[in-house]
């Protein structure tokens, strides 16, 4: 009986996720257009490695890892702020909240307009009397990946600062308040009483952010650089798409798409360990 | 009034003047803390303020930087099909959210309640496919569905979007069903209510805040999601509003206040669906802590 409730769930996640890595480990070594196939063997695999763009691409991966302390220090800040419950903060929390909402398409459109040559980030130069810092990032091959990251950093703040605030909310105020007349400074109450409460809070965000940034900056790279200029914005998400869909090397791509997988597995032991750190 | 500049005197009794120097400080505090919170809230309504000013320019007033016209409105539904593609957004979404409910519903149900011999390893093998994202199995992915013929109907779409969510929605259903005592089932079917009534009368509504949790995380996700529907939907027609728009700003020749017009309609069910629904995302995001 459970098993034959359970039968529909696992035949979809079979057919659509399990078998698709089946396949995608043997056509990895494969030179493969999507209708025939040849076997090449592992040899693809040290091949692969031996090319300086997947260097190249993971090398942004690891920068964009750097935007992560970002994404995790303003959001937990915004947390605090609201905690604080001034009035009207329940406003300020939807507002903050809201932007979670929308599609990184959107987001991608309109950061895609803040950093152009013609975009607000120069007007804002403009008008603080810095004309000549003119920039323009996203066609600047050294700068198109700091842009990418503050954008993702904007993109993870509302799911964060949730996070973060549901944390805070399972404070127990009291404890706070016998620190506070023990001449406790709001410096320590917050070292020593919210971060270690909130752990299991920034754990979790921490895996979040992270498994955002190796796979759903997607649609933000496709609308604001398509990966560009040159390889200085391809992620190794990115990569697949490209080298399946714009040079049809599905094989490569598959190659890619496991090397992702692999990068995820390690992020999911991590995951498992702390789901599976309650029980 | 010049006497406010100078430091309290210290002459009366030792607490009063620490007292006020205190609620002073504290007066401050409250001030710089509702300036902050007043700049973030500029910095996080960014994004919609640019999407509504700028729908309201032509591309000429849009470049100078001055003047209003709703001649982009007009123009919009000429570039992109609004209508077609909010309806395309709208069964897509639907579709997958009923199939990821009733699948991952009912094994959440078999996982919590019903065990069979080895179930635990299969949980943890659906809760560990959670992790696989879509890019590791696209290319085998995309040319199943192709050879199929599933990339030029809603179908295919459809079931990867199911695929993909069902994982979650397994874990969080089993969660949520473990917390439903046995006792309160047994008694259900001693009352002589059969498996339909239990399933009708005590499950179901005993479910409603996993079934809405799933429903609005799922909404938001596929809704705002763009490789699914650019890859598994060959037919432009079928095109959801997310993709549209993608499509539209990779062709680089579209006026940028009817583009960002359109983001603002596209934007616009999934802020609602979260506004409406804010309890339950935050609910399904910390499900599996602190329980």
């Amino acid at each position: 009986m459970g098993l034959l409730l359970a039968l529909p769930a696992l035949v979809l996640i079979i057919l659509l996720i399990v078998i698709p890595i089946g396949q995608a480990i043997y056509y990895s070594m494969t030179e493969w257009n999507g209708v025939t196939s040849t076997w090449i063997g592992t040899s693809a695999w040290t091949q692969a490695f031996h090319n300086p763009t997947l260097w190249r691409v993971l090398e942004n991966n690891a920068l964009l890892l750097l935007s992560v302390p970002f994404a995790l220090g303003i959001p937990l800040c915004i947390a605090v702020l609201l905690h604080q419950k001034v009035a009207g903060w329940k406003i300020f929390r939807s507002i903050y909240f809201l932007p979670t909402a929308i599609s990184w398409v959107v987001i991608g459109l309109v950061a895609e307009h803040f950093f152009a040559y013609s975009g607000t980030l120069n007007s804002m130069l403009d008008w603080l009397g810095f004309s000549n810092a003119h920039t323009n990032m996203l066609g600047n091959e050294s700068t198109a990946l700091i842009a990418l990251g503050i954008t993702f950093i904007f993109s993870m703040i509302g799911t964060n600062t949730m996070l973060f605030l549901t944390g805070l909310a399972t404070l127990d105020p009291s404890q706070e308040e016998a620190a506070r007349i023990d001449g406790a400074s709001s410096w320590k109450i917050f070292r020593h009483i919210t971060i270690p409460h909130l752990t299991r809070f920034i754990q979790l965000a921490f895996v979040i952010t992270i498994i955002s940034a190796f796979s759903a900056l997607f649609s933000l790279i496709f609308v604001m650089t398509g990966g560009g200029p040159g390889y200085s914005t391809t992620t190794v998400e990115f990569l697949v798409y490209q080298t399946g869909f714009a040079q049809s090397q599905f094989g490569t791509a598959a190659l890619y798409g496991l090397i992702l997988f692999v990068i995820m597995c390690v992020v999911g032991v991590f995951q498992l360990r702390l789901l599976g750190a309650k029980d | 009034m010049s006497a406010t500049l100078v430091s309290p005197p210290k002459v009366i009794t030792p607490s009063s003047p620490k007292l006020t120097a205190r609620q002073y400080r504290r007066r401050v505090g409250r001030g710089v803390l509702l300036v902050v919170m007043i700049l973030v809230a500029a910095v996080m309504l960014y994004p919609f303020v640019v999407m509504l000013v700028t729908s309201f320019k032509t591309e000429s007033q849009y470049l100078i930087g001055h003047g209003s016209s709703l001649q982009s409105w007009k123009d919009l539904n000429q570039t992109l099909p609004v209508g077609q593609e909010l309806l395309n957004s709208t069964i897509i979404c639907s579709a997958s959210i009923f199939i990821v409910l009733v699948v991952g519903g009912a094994a959440g149900f078999a996982f919590a309640k019903l065990q069979f011999r080895g179930s635990n390893v299969v949980f943890l093998t659906v809760v560990s496919a959670m992790m696989v994202p879509l890019q590791a199995i696209l290319m085998p992915e995309f040319v199943n569905m192709a050879k199929l013929g599933l990339t030029t109907s809603y179908f295919g779409a459809v079931i990867v979007y199911a695929a993909l969510g069902t994982p979650f929605s397994i874990f969080l259903f089993t969660t949520y069903f473990r917390r439903i005592p046995d006792e309160l089932i047994e008694a259900g079917i001693v009352d002589g209510l059969g498996y339909t009534g239990v399933l009708t009368r005590l499950i179901l509504p005993l479910a409603l805040p996993a079934i809405a949790t799933v429903t609005v995380l799922q909404f938001i996700q596929i809704w705002d999601d763009l490789l699914v529907g650019l890859l598994f939907l060959q037919n432009p027609s079928q095109r959801p509003i997310t993709v549209g728009l993608a499509a539209l700003a990779a062709g680089r020749t579209t006026s940028i206040p009817e583009l960002l017009a359109g983001s603002l309609v596209s934007a616009l069910p999934a802020m609602l669906v979260y506004l409406g629904f804010q309890r339950f995302l935050i609910q399904g995001l910390t499900m599996g802590i602190d329980r």
